[in-house]
């Protein structure tokens, strides 16, 4: 369960976004609602260069996010300093480093394991079990999604779950003949399930946090709209399966699996053991780390060199003096480029492009807050749409969905709209767990489901090296093409806007009191 | 943690609540009426005469004294403050 440690970092977040809201306001030409620009011209960009132009690049998409925060100063009135000011108050929210920690440790974890021989392993597995070769890919989507769910909720970052499984069940999965579009889809419904129900994620955590209600009711109660979401996505995934293409030819490129590489569920396994038990998940991914480094050199998986390699430019000065070390050659005909490399670099390298991003989106979101945006479509919701019960809880489902899908941090969107979903709920009284189990679940469903969204990036900036190791070509899936198949995320949003309308689940704050935060 | 919780609130609740006399729970005070607390329950709607003017947005404790359930709405007895809201 979550610690009352993780309790207080979530309160310095929101703190923080507390400061935000408060701090001196940023006045543009055309009102509030001009604030949106940046964000607004950002996902314009991204949907023209990955939706139209079909170029997923998440370097061009920090260019897009550069040019748009350009644009957006020329409509700030008065001075533009506080306009700057607000762009570095945005990247040093502690909420973009937590998803950037994330990334790095799950990016190294995964790497490992992919380079220590999981996916021969995987393959190993798929050979074995009694199904044969034509019917096995029409049923990995569903075996996907409920082992990426499991993983999610056990160590409670989607976008760790997403890295871990885009680099390990994603490539031998597509090798034994599935879909990719598909099991990209299930990976990420997976990650979509584990954000929401995990009581150690994020942004279950904020969601408990921020409605004034404990952590382990938050769960409980989230189950009866979680389950009945994962039902459908599952027979979802089933039916897609049957009826989607199959590439039973990819069999013809299939490595010979190995069972070795499933050692590696051991070091899965302490993750999650780790995680939930109570430590942090950087600790808890680090002896993941641990585990599988001792694995693949104490079994020959991957040579020590393959967990980081210096190669030394001939003209190096010293390095003659250190080739005694495993780690350590001097570049050559036979070597990699001068540099460092091995799986941890690369696990930890194929971000740095999202990281910036990332630290922008958040920057584009602060100036959205702080001039004034957010509040502009409150007091929308609540003098035209939110005046009726059924309509207020469909304006918080709406609303959420709507930030999440501009912010594609899911947790900084998450904190964005917590207040509004509690100040609209608390005029009607709702109950502080419904409050936060209709936050939870769209934000854990629309942060993965979009072309631009954290979640889907995560898994989509993995793919190249995959291409590049397999040669596979169709392991490179389209952002825009995956977001039909993200099945748990759009049915737990669907299961919310139904929830929402007829009243299913509905609690109010006089059926019971919601406990303390702190008790977890 | 109580097994109940997660079976709780499963099913479809109406729009309008009711309560009985006697009933006690802590409620948000949701706005006014001609100077009068009220608290709004879903489209249900307390008044809380006796409440402090300036509870609009506080929690307090209330005890049910009547409450009609064609047009949905009732009067409590303001008992005590308990906290502020959300935000």
């Amino acid at each position: 369960m979550s610690s009352p440690d993780d309790v207080d970092d979530v309160q310095t977040e929101l703190d923080e976004a507390e400061e935000a809201r408060t701090a001196p306001t940023l006045e543009f030409y055309g009102g509030r609602a001009a604030s949106a620009i940046p964000l607004g011209l950002f996902v314009v960009w991204a949907i023209v260069q990955s939706g139209l132009f079909g170029i997923s690049d998440t370097t061009g998409l920090v260019i897009g996010m550069l040019v748009s925060l350009v644009v957006g100063m020329f409509f700030v009135k008065g001075d533009w300093k506080h306009y700057a000011n607000a762009i570095f108050a945005g990247m040093t929210e502690r909420v973009a480093a937590t998803a950037i920690v994330a990334w790095l440790w799950a990016g190294m974890f995964a790497q490992l394991l992919q380079d220590g021989g999981f996916v021969n392993g995987l393959i190993w597995v798929a050979n074995a079990v009694p199904v044969s070769e034509a019917v096995l890919p029409t049923l990995l989507p569903a075996l996907t999604f409920v082992l990426a769910a499991l993983l999610a909720t056990g160590i409670g970052t989607g976008y760790g779950t997403t890295i871990t499984f885009v680099t390990t069940f994603f490539p031998a999965t597509v090798l034994l003949g599935a879909n990719p579009v598909l099991m990209f889809g299930a990976i990420l419904s997976g990650a979509v399930f584990g954000d929401n129900l995990a009581p150690v994620s994020d942004t279950t955590i904020v969601s408990a946090v921020t409605q004034d209600a404990d952590i382990g009711g938050v769960v409980a109660s989230r189950l009866k709209y979680a389950f009945v979401a994962a039902a459908l996505a599952l027979v979802g995934y089933l039916i897609a399966g049957q009826v989607m293409a199959t590439y039973p030819t990819a069999g013809n490129d299939l490595p010979s699996g190995n069972a070795v590489g499933l050692v590696h569920l051991v070091s899965m396994g302490l993750v999650i053991w780790t995680a939930v038990n109570g430590r942090h998940i950087v600790e808890a991914i680090s002896w993941g780390i641990i585990a599988a480094i001792v694995f693949n050199v104490g079994l020959g998986l991957a040579p020590a060199n393959s967990i980081v390699q210096f190669v030394a430019p001939a003209t190096a000065p010293f390095a003659e003096a250190f080739t005694a070390l495993p780690i350590l050659t001097i570049a050559g005909p036979n070597t990699p480029a001068a540099g460092v490399h091995g799986s941890l670099y690369t696990g930890a390298a194929g971000f740095f492009p999202l990281i910036v991003l990332t630290l922008l989106i958040v920057a584009a979101a602060r100036i959205m807050i702080q001039g004034g945006g957010f509040e502009a479509v409150q007091d929308f919701l609540l003098s035209t749409v939110a005046t009726k019960v059924r309509g207020a809880e469909t304006t918080m489902v709406l609303g959420t969905a709507g930030v999440n899908a501009m912010i594609t941090i899911n947790t900084a969107a998450e904190i964005a709209i917590a207040p509004y979903v509690a100040r609209i709920g608390e005029q009607f009284n709702i109950n502080g767990y419904r409050r936060a189990n209709i936050l939870d679940a769209n934000t854990s469903a629309l942060g993965y489901i979009f072309p631009w969204a954290g979640g889907v990036l995560a898994g989509y900036s993995q793919m190249p090296a995959l291409v590049e190791e397999y040669g596979v070509q169709s392991m490179l899936v389209n952002p825009v093409d995956v977001w039909p198949y993200v099945f748990h995320g759009w049915l737990l949003f669907f299961v919310f806007l139904a929830a929402a309308i007829t009243g299913y689940g509905l609690e109010y704050a006089t059926d019971r009191e919601a406990e303390e935060v702190a008790r977890v | 943690m109580n097994l109940d919780a997660f079976f709780a609130g499963i099913g479809f609740r109406t729009a309008t609540p009711s309560f009985d006399a006697g009933d006690e729970f802590v409620i948000v005070v949701t706005g006014s009426d001609d100077d009068t607390p009220i608290a709004r329950i879903g489209d249900s709607r307390l008044r809380i005469p006796d409440a402090p003017r300036d509870s609009v947005h506080t929690k307090v404790r209330v005890r049910v004294e009547s409450f009609d359930d064609a047009d949905h709405t009732g009067t409590a007895t303001y008992l005590e403050t308990v906290g502020d809201t959300a935000y």
